[in-house]
C-alpha cells in the first residue's frame, strides 16, 4: 500500500492523533489484545489502516513545524510501529516456510541429465521413492505455495516462488516502512535469521553431510565416491534452483530500496549453506592423491565448471566475492589433483613390484587395470585434453638410468600432450611386464607372456574409438609387431630345439644315401624328440593364451613347421625303426597324435584333464 | 601489507646476520645455522607479540583484532621459513627414516586439522559480525540527538539480542530446534525468549559449518597430544624444525579459537602444554600462560571469545542496557554524557570490527591456501622419497 501523497495541515492533527492511536493499540507491550493477534493475518483493511497510521506518523515526522515534545512523541510512536511492524514481517516470513520439494525438482530439472558419463546420477539411494515423478511435481506445486508455483528457465537457472506473491507484497510494503524510518539494520536482521533457518532445512534435505575435513581424508574412497555422486545432484539443485531462487525473493521484496539491501539479505541467507557446499568440494580437491580417485574427481571438475556460470550469476554482488573466488580455487585444484594423479599412475604402473609369476603366462593384472584404466581416460577425453597440458616425463636415452624406459618424441609430433600420456603409459607397461617376464624360469615361457599382454594391449586399444585415435595407427603398428615378434621368440626358443631332432644331417654314415643310416643315432633322435615333445606337450598344455584366435593362430603356425617336418621324418626313416626290435618305443606318436596333440596346447589345463575331458 | 613489512624486517636481518658467520666448511653447517636462525626468527617474533613495543602496544592489545592479524601473520613468515628448511634439506631420504617418518605424518595429520579449524574461527568471524550488527543498531539509535524513549527501546532492544547472542552456550545451540515455529504469542510480552530466538537464528549458522559432535577443544587436544619435543644435545637433523612449526601452528590456532566463538570450547586452557626449557618458546609460554588465565576466568559464562574487542562490546552493553532500563527523558547530565562516551567507545569498537574483521578472514583463508599447499608439497616430497627407496622391477 503506498503512502498517501499530501494530506493538508488542518486535517493533518487530526489524521495524526487517529494514527497515534491505531498504533498504541497494536503496541503488543503494552495489550493483551495486540499480543494475540497479528494484524497481518487478519483483515485487509485493518492492515491497509496501519499502514496509513505508520505513514501518517512518519510524515508527521518530516514536517517542520512541530515542537520538541510532538517530536519525542512521535519517535516513541514510531519505535513502537517499527518493533510491531518487525513482528510482523517475521510473522508473514514464519508463515511461509513450507519446505520446497527439491527432490522432485532435480528430478524434473533437464539439464541433470546431461553427463551421461556419470550415469549413475539416479541411484536407489536417491529419495525419490517409488511415486512416479509427475506425482512428486504435483505435490511440489500445490505445497510451496498457494498452487502458484512459475518455472523461469533463465539458461539452467530456474528460480521458483518461495513465497506467495500477495505476502511478497505485504513483507515489501513493511520494508518500505521500516527502511525509510531508518530501522534498515533490523529489517535485515529478522529476515535474514527467519530465511536462514528455512535455507537451512531445504539444505538439509538435500542430503549434504556435515563432514570435516579431517572426516573426509579418513573416509574410503568408495564411500566418498557416493557422497561425490550426491554432492554432484544437490549442487545443481542448490545454486541453480535454492539459492537462485532466495535471491530473487530478496530481490523482489527490497525491490528500489537499492541493491545493496538484497545483497545483503541474500547472502545472510545463504551463506551458512554456500560455505558447507564449497567446502566438501574443497575438502576433495585437497585429498590425498591415489589413481582410483581419477574419474570421480574429473566428475566433480566437470560438474563444479558446469555450474560456473551459474555461480557467477546467483553470487554476482561484491559480497558474495569470496564464493565465486573459492569455486575458481576449488576447480584449479581439482585440475592439479588430476595432474597429479596421472602422474601418480604413471609412476605407480612403472615401480609395479610384484614379482610373482601369472602361472601359465596368461594376461597380468596390471595390464588388465591398466588398459581398463586408461580406457576411460580416453572416455574423459574431452576434460582431460584441457587439463593435461605437460608432456610426461620420461627417461632419456642418454641418461643410462634402466630404471625407466625412454620414449622419443620426434616420431609422436602433433600429438596432444594427452596422447603422449597415454603412449607413455603403454610403454612403462610393457616395460614393467618385461621385468616380470624375466621372472619366468622358462624362457618360452617369457616370451608367450609378452606375446599374451601386448596382444591384449593392441586389442584395447583397437577396441576403443577415442583410445585407437590418440594412440594412432603408427603405434599401433609397433605394438602389433612386439607380439608378433614374441609370438617368433617363442617359437623359436621352444621349438628350434625340437625340430633340431627332426634334421637330415647326422643321420646318414659315409655318405651313402639308403643304407647308410645309423639306426643308433636314428632311435636317439626319436627317443629325444618323443622326450622333448612329451615334456613340451605337457608343460604348454597348461600355459595359458586366452584370446581364441591368437592361440588358434599361434597353434596353426606351429603345426604348420612341426607336422611336415614329421611327416617326412617319419616317411624317410620309418622303415629302419620298423625293421628293428621295438619300434613303438621309438615312433611314439603318429602324425594324428602330434595334430591332437597340438590342440591341447596353451589351454591351461593339464593333459591328464585333457584326456578325461576327450573321452567324455 | 603487515606480512611484507615483518618479511622484510626478518629478512633484513638474515642477510646481516649470514655475513657476520664465518663460514665453515660442509653444508651441514649451512643447515644448521638455517636452523639456529629459524629458532631465533621465531623466537623473535613471537617476543613482539608478547611485549611489543610501547607505540604499538596501546593500540594493539592482546586479543584484538589487529593484534590476531598479527598473529596470523607470524605464522604465515614462520610457516615459510619452515619451509624453506624443510625443502632444501639436502637428505630428503632422512623424511623415510624415523623419527621423521613418524613425525611428518603426524605433522601432516595436524595441518588439517588446522584447516577445519581455519574454516571454524572464520565462520566465528561471520558471528562476530553479527553482534557488531546489534552494537551498530544501538549506536545508531543511542547517538541521536536529543536521546528520547523510542530510540532508547530501540537500542534496548538491540543491546539484549547482541548480550543473548553473546551468552548463547554451544549446547543450547545444538539442542535448540526450529522455535520458531512453536513460538506462541502469548510469549510475546517476555522480550528476553522472543529475542533470544531471534539471535537463535544467528548463531544457528555456528554450527551449520561444522558437524554436531566436531570439537574445537577436541581439535586442539589431539594436536597437541602427540606434540613431543625432540630430546637430547645432539643434532636432530628436521625433528626440531617439526617440533617448533607444529608448537607454532597449535599455538596459533589455540589462541584463534580461544578468541572467537567456535563450537566446543570446554577445557581449553588446559589442552596445550610447552616444555618451559626451550628458549625459542619462552614468549610463546608466556602468551600462552596469559591468554589461559584469560580463559579460565571467562569458561565459565559460556563466554562467546576473549576477542578484546568483544569483551570490551560486552561491558559496555550491559552498562548500557542498565542506563536504557532505567532511562527516563530527559535524562541526568552527567549520566547523559557518560552514556555519549560509552556510545563513542562502542562506536569505535564496531568501526574496528567493520575494518578489521574481513582482512582477518582474508589472512585466515591465507593461512588455509599455505597449509594446503605445504602439504601437497611435503607429500610429493615423502612420495618421491619412497619411491627412491623401492626398489623396481
Amino acid at each position: 500500500m503506498e503512502p498517501p501523497e499530501n494530506s493538508d495541515a488542518s486535517g493533518g492533527a487530526v489524521a495524526f492523533e487517529d494514527a497515534q492511536k491505531i498504533i498504541l493499540r497494536w503496541d503488543s507491550t503494552a495489550s493483551e489484545e495486540a499480543r494475540e493477534r497479528m494484524i497481518f493475518e487478519g483483515d485487509r483493511e485493518e492492515v491497509d489502516l496501519y499502514l496509513k497510521a505508520v505513514d501518517d506518523i512518519q510524515k508527521s515526522m518530516s514536517s517542520t513545524s512541530i515542537s520538541d515534545d510532538q517530536d519525542k512523541v512521535n519517535s516513541a510512536t514510531i519505535q513502537i510501529a517499527m518493533a510491531r511492524l518487525e513482528d510482523e514481517f517475521r510473522n508473514i516470513l514464519l508463515n511461509h516456510t513450507t519446505p520446497v520439494e527439491l527432490n522432485s525438482l532435480a528430478a524434473a530439472d533437464p539439464s541433470s541429465s546431461v553427463h551421461s558419463s556419470a550415469a549413475d546420477e539416479y541411484e536407489e539411494d536417491d529419495h525419490v521413492g517409488d511415486e512416479d515423478i509427475q506425482d512428486q511435481i504435483q505435490r511440489a506445486d500445490s505445497s510451496a505455495s498457494n498452487g502458484n508455483t512459475s518455472y523461469r528457465s533463465t539458461s539452467s537457472i530456474r528460480e521458483i516462488d518461495l513465497i506467495p506473491q500477495e505476502a511478497v507484497a505485504d513483507l515489501q510494503s513493511i520494508a518500505k516502512r521500516m527502511i525509510s524510518a531508518g530501522y534498515l539494520r533490523e529489517c535485515i536482521q529478522v529476515y535474514g535469521s527467519v530465511r536462514k533457518s528455512v535455507v537451512d532445512a531445504n539444505f538439509k534435505r538435500l542430503g549434504i553431510e556435515k563432514l570435516s575435513i579431517g572426516d573426509i581424508q579418513r573416509l574410503e574412497w568408495d564411500a566418498l565416491e557416493t557422497k561425490i555422486r550426491r554432492w554432484i545432484r544437490a549442487a545443481k539443485v542448490c545454486i541453480r534452483i535454492l539459492f537462485a531462487s532466495e535471491k530473487r525473493l530478496c530481490e523482489q521484496i527490497f525491490d528500489g530500496i537499492g541493491t545493496a539491501v538484497d545483497d545483503a539479505c541474500f547472502m545472510e541467507t545463504v551463506k551458512g549453506p554456500a560455505i558447507q557446499l564449497f567446502n566438501f568440494a574443497e575438502a576433495i580437491s585437497i585429498s590425498r592423491r591415489s589413481p582410483e580417485k581419477m574419474f570421480k574427481i574429473l566428475d566433480l571438475h566437470d560438474a563444479l565448471m558446469d555450474l560456473v556460470p551459474d555461480i557467477e550469476v546467483v553470487f554476482e554482488s561484491k559480497s558474495a566475492d569470496s564464493f565465486r573466488v573459492q569455486a575458481a580455487e576449488i576447480l584449479s585444484r581439482l585440475a592439479e589433483a588430476a595432474r597429479g594423479i596421472l602422474s601418480e599412475f604413471e609412476n605407480a604402473v612403472l615401480r609395479e613390484p610384484s614379482l610373482v609369476p601369472v602361472p601359465g603366462g596368461t594376461i597380468h593384472p596390471l595390464t588388465r587395470y591398466v588398459m581398463n584404466y586408461i580406457s576411460l581416460i580416453s572416455d574423459y577425453k574431452q576434460t582431460l585434453i584441457e587439463l593435461i597440458l605437460s608432456k610426461p616425463s620420461t627417461g632419456s636415452r642418454y641418461s643410462g638410468d634402466s630404471t625407466t624406459p625412454d620414449m622419443e618424441f620426434a616420431e609422436l609430433e602433433g600429438k596432444t600432450p594427452l596422447a603422449l600420456h597415454l603412449i607413455w603409459i603403454i610403454v612403462i607397461l610393457q616395460f614393467n611386464l618385461d621385468g616380470k617376464s624375466k621372472h619366468y624360469k622358462d624362457v618360452s615361457l617369457a616370451h608367450l607372456f609378452m606375446m599374451n599382454n601386448v596382444h591384449y594391449i593392441v586389442q584395447k586399444v583397437k577396441g576403443s574409438p577415442e583410445l585407437r585415435e590418440m594412440i594412432g595407427d603408427d603405434y599401433l603398428r609397433k605394438l602389433t609387431g612386439k607380439f608378433r615378434q614374441a609370438a617368433t621368440s617363442y617359437q623359436r626358443a621352444t621349438w628350434v630345439r625340437v625340430l633340431y631332432c627332426l634334421r637330415d644331417e647326422g643321420l646318414h654314415v659315409s655318405g651313402s644315401f639308403s643304407s647308410g643310416v645309423s639306426r643308433s643315432a636314428l632311435r636317439e633322435r626319436f627317443k629325444t624328440f618323443n622326450a622333448m615333445f612329451e615334456e613340451v606337450h605337457r608343460t604348454q598344455a597348461t600355459w595359458l593364451v586366452p584370446d581364441n584366435q591368437l592361440r588358434e593362430e599361434l597353434r596353426i603356425s606351429i603345426s604348420e613347421k612341426l607336422i611336415p617336418a614329421y611327416r617326412s621324418f617319419l616317411g624317410r626313416f620309418r622303415s629302419h625303426i620298423e625293421s628293428g626290435k621295438h619300434p613303438e618305443n621309438y615312433m611314439k606318436y603318429s602324425v594324428e597324435d602330434l595334430e591332437s596333440d597340438v590342440l591341447d596346447f596353451f589351454e591351461g589345463y593339464a593333459v591328464s584333464q585333457h584326456m578325461r575331458r576327450r573321452s567324455q | 601489507m603487515p606480512a611484507t613489512d615483518q618479511q622484510a624486517s626478518f629478512l633484513g636481518r638474515i642477510s646481516i646476520r649470514r655475513n657476520q658467520v664465518i663460514s665453515v666448511d660442509g653444508n651441514n653447517d649451512q643447515e644448521l645455522e638455517d636452523l639456529e636462525l629459524f629458532q631465533k626468527h621465531v623466537a623473535d617474533r613471537f617476543a613482539d607479540l608478547l611485549s611489543p613495543p610501547e607505540e604499538v602496544a596501546s593500540t594493539e592489545p592482546l586479543l584484538s583484532i589487529s593484534w590476531l592479524r598479527k598473529l596470523v601473520d607470524v605464522f604465515l613468515c614462520c610457516e615459510a621459513e619452515f619451509k624453506a628448511v624443510l625443502i632444501m634439506c639436502r637428505e630428503h631420504s632422512q623424511i623415510c627414516k624415523p623419527p621423521l617418518d613418524r613425525l611428518i605424518p603426524e605433522l601432516m595429520d595436524r595441518a588439517v586439522k588446522a584447516l577445519d579449524i581455519c574454516n571454524a574461527v572464520s565462520s566465528g568471524v561471520d558471528s562476530v559480525r553479527q553482534c557488531q550488527k546489534f552494537a551498530e543498531i544501538a549506536v545508531s539509535a543511542l547517538e541521536q540527538k536529543p536521546m528520547d524513549d523510542g530510540q532508547v527501546k530501540r537500542a534496548r532492544k538491540a543491546l539484549n539480542s547482541l548480550l543473548t547472542a553473546m551468552t548463547i552456550d554451544d549446547k543450547e545451540n545444538r539442542d535448540f530446534k526450529g522455535a520458531e515455529r512453536t513460538r506462541s504469542f502469548g510469549r510475546r510480552g517476555n522480550t528476553n525468549s522472543a529475542n533470544k530466538e531471534r539471535a537463535v537464528g544467528n548463531f544457528r549458522s555456528l554450527s551449520m559449518i561444522v558437524a554436531k559432535n566436531w570439537s574445537a577443544s577436541k581439535q586442539i587436544q589431539a594436536m597437541s597430544s602427540n606434540l613431543v619435543a625432540p630430546r637430547g644435545g645432539e643434532p636432530t637433523g628436521l625433528a626440531l624444525p617439526v617440533y617448533i612449526m607444529s608448537s607454532v601452528m597449535v599455538f596459533v590456532m589455540w589462541a584463534l579459537v580461544a578468541a572467537m566463538p567456535c563450537q566446543e570450547r570446554s577445557g581449553l586452557a588446559t589442552h596445550f602444554q610447552i616444555p618451559r626449557q626451550l628458549t625459542w618458546a619462552h614468549s610463546m609460554i608466556g602468551l600462552q600462560e596469559k591468554i589461559g588465565e584469560e580463559w579460565k576466568k571467562k569458561e565459565k559464562k559460556g563466554s562467546v571469545g576473549l576477542l578484546e574487542e568483544m569483551q570490551k562490546m560486552e561491558k559496555l552493553a550491559l552498562s548500557l542496557i542498565e542506563f536504557a532500563d532505567g532511562f527516563q527523558f530527559p535524562g541526568d547530565t552527567e549520566k547523559m554524557e557518560e552514556v555519549a562516551s560509552q556510545v563513542a567507545e562502542l562506536a569505535e569498537i564496531c568501526g574496528k570490527m567493520e575494518e578489521g574483521l574481513v582482512p582477518l578472514q582474508t589472512q585466515i583463508r591465507e593461512v588455509f591456501h599455505r597449509i594446503v599447499r605445504s602439504r601437497a608439497e611435503i607429500l610429493e616430497v615423502l612420495e618421491h622419497a619412497a619411491k627412491i627407496s623401492q626398489p623396481t622391477t
